[in-house]
């Protein structure tokens, strides 16, 4: 009796982490591969040997070369390195402002036509981006914003995910709370700044983070809108193939960093805020 | 509901930047791509360009591949996702490193892994290396009805962490007593499962729903960055009609296609809707 539970023990935790490692190993692989050699790299990506690829725990070949072509002799990429970050942390900034003042209302206030609007927004919620892309574009071209980085910071700061998100978190604050500082006369706005923002933190922090990862990752609209390829992002080159493959994997880790580093800060808040769900 | 007047007029001072924004950027937008749909070269078009993308050959596999992924992709990854939830849960005391590590996944954008893809699933590929050690054919990932399997087997990768971590949090906020009474009456595991804990955590399973079917637009990241604008007809989505539309500057068929795409999407998160009354996202 007491072996077959510690033979069932022993299971669990196998397969424990056999499902860690199928979500870990690519993101390894990468960081692993990012520190070969270019001659190492050129080699593990032509599929035209006759034999079949495999992954190497360890590089051959440890070099540096990747990330010294990357810094030092290509400066395209830290040029779109940088058109990234001027798209990415204005969305999360503005979205973060629109969507709790938009949450604190939906979720706590009562007008006429809440329940009517709300519904209005999950169904924009649901509106796949190539539904609206196309007429977006015709609208930026009559009010000149073709080739702005705002054709995608605006959007991205009203979407209607965040709103959603932020609501159930703000109707989880107890109505007593905000009742109480009515009573003693306080604002609206001391309301919201006082008693919703700091309740609804792990909220806001979760949303920054699925924001940024969204908008850092942004390929359709650049592809779109913008026509000066120079202010393309990092992720539209890395993914339409006109990055240089003997360095992609040095570019990977480059452009996953900033998300993984966000990732690394707010993740107890994205754990925790979603119990409120 | 009985409104006071100065609470509804703050209310809708905190709610008005999000709506102009909501306005400008998302509504008119999609009035506009209404518009189009019913517009011709000539002028006012009635359903003529509807009834065209419903002879096209491409639209038609772009909306059969687009139906396919999202009814075989999104209730696998459902699924999945409770399993794991439910087998972390049923661990005493877990480190925290696991589930961060289901969660890493999400926040790595498309771009950076296409070359790990290409290295498992290409002709070439580890995958096939491994089958071949089997003796077992090699698989066509890139050029045959695999290439599905492949994007959806991705899809769920990328976001089972998250779904996992919701089904978590909603599977925690169980009280004990449940399955101990239910034990106690004789129900097994599965009976259980299917009984009482499905319906109590119904608002976490609309959630994930929703948070799954937003996510599935989002392959088409992955689907563009590996199979480039023209992929083989297996996978070739509604996006990709939509685009290749775009660069042949064929607005009226992109107009339509985009409709009757939003239509689909619609439909399904209203027949959830529907089911799933109890969730308190409307009240």
């Amino acid at each position: 009796m007491k072996s077959k539970s510690k033979v069932k023990k022993y299971l669990r935790y196998s397969l424990l982490i056999v499902l860690t490692l199928i979500f870990l190993l690519p993101v390894f692989f990468m960081v692993i591969s990012s520190f070969m050699s270019t001659k190492e790299v050129s080699e593990m990506l032509n599929f035209n040997t006759g034999e079949f690829t495999s992954f190497k725990l360890i590089p051959g070949d440890f070099s540096l070369e990747q990330y010294y072509r990357v810094f030092f002799r290509n400066p395209q990429y830290l040029k779109e390195f940088w058109n990234s970050v001027l798209i990415t942390f204005p969305t999360v900034i503005c979205q973060l402002i629109v969507s709790s003042l938009a949450a604190f209302a939906f979720g706590k206030l009562k007008f006429p036509g809440r329940d009517k609007i709300f519904f209005v927004y999950m169904i924009l919620l649901i509106l796949p981006i190539q539904v609206t892309l196309v007429p977006s574009y015709f609208m930026y071209q009559k009010i000149d914003l073709l080739n702005n980085v705002m054709s995608i910071i605006l959007p991205g700061t009203f979407s209607a995910f965040g709103i959603c998100l932020l609501r159930q978190n703000v109707r989880y604050i107890s109505d007593a709370s905000i009742e109480a500082a009515r009573v003693d006369g306080a604002s609206y706005f001391k309301i919201f700044f006082r008693i919703i923002l700091p309740q609804i933190r792990g909220g806001l922090i979760s949303l920054a983070l699925l924001t940024f990862v969204d908008t850092w990752g942004v390929i359709e609209q650049p592809l779109i809108y913008f026509t000066d390829r120079s202010k393309y992002p990092l992720s539209v080159s890395l993914s339409a193939g006109s990055a240089d493959t003997q360095i992609i994997f040095a570019c990977g880790v480059m452009f996953m960093i900033p998300a993984l580093l966000i990732y690394f800060l707010g993740e107890k808040d994205l754990r925790s805020s979603f119990t409120r769900i | 509901m009985k409104f006071e007047k100065k609470q509804a007029v703050w209310a809708y001072i905190f709610l008005l930047p999000s709506l102009i924004g909501i306005a400008i950027f998302y509504v008119i937008p999609y009035l506009m791509c209404i518009y189009n749909s019913f517009m011709g070269t000539g002028g006012f078009a009635g359903f003529d360009n509807y009834i065209a993308i419903f002879k096209n050959r491409a639209f038609l596999y772009a909306l059969r591949n687009t139906m396919i992924f999202t009814l075989i992709a999104i209730p696998s990854l459902m699924i999945i996702s409770f399993l794991i939830a439910k087998f972390m849960n049923s661990f005493k005391k877990i480190s925290a490193f696991f589930r961060s590590a289901y969660l890493m996944p999400i926040v790595i954008p498309a771009a950076s892994l296409i070359y790990i893809w290409q290295l498992l699933f290409d002709d070439q590929g580890t995958i096939n290396g491994i089958l071949n050690f089997f003796g077992i054919d090699n698989i066509h990932f890139f050029s045959s009805g695999f290439s599905m399997v492949m994007i959806i087997l991705i899809y769920i990768w990328k976001n089972c962490g998250f779904c996992v971590i919701l089904f978590t949090a909603g599977l925690a906020n169980l009280p004990n007593s449940v399955h101990e009474s239910a034990h106690l009456e004789g129900a097994g595991g599965f009976t259980t499962t299917v009984k009482i804990t499905l319906p109590l955590i119904t608002p976490t399973t609309f959630f994930v729903f929703l948070m799954a079917l937003i996510n599935s637009f989002r392959m088409f990241r992955e689907s563009f960055s590996l199979f480039g604008t023209y992929p083989n007809e297996n996978v070739y989505f509604l996006q990709n009609f939509i685009n290749n539309n775009y660069n042949n500057f064929n607005y009226s068929q992109l107009s339509s296609s985009a409709i009757v795409m939003s239509l689909i999407f619609i439909g399904i998160m209203l027949a959830f809707f529907m089911y799933e009354r109890k969730a308190d996202y409307m009240e």
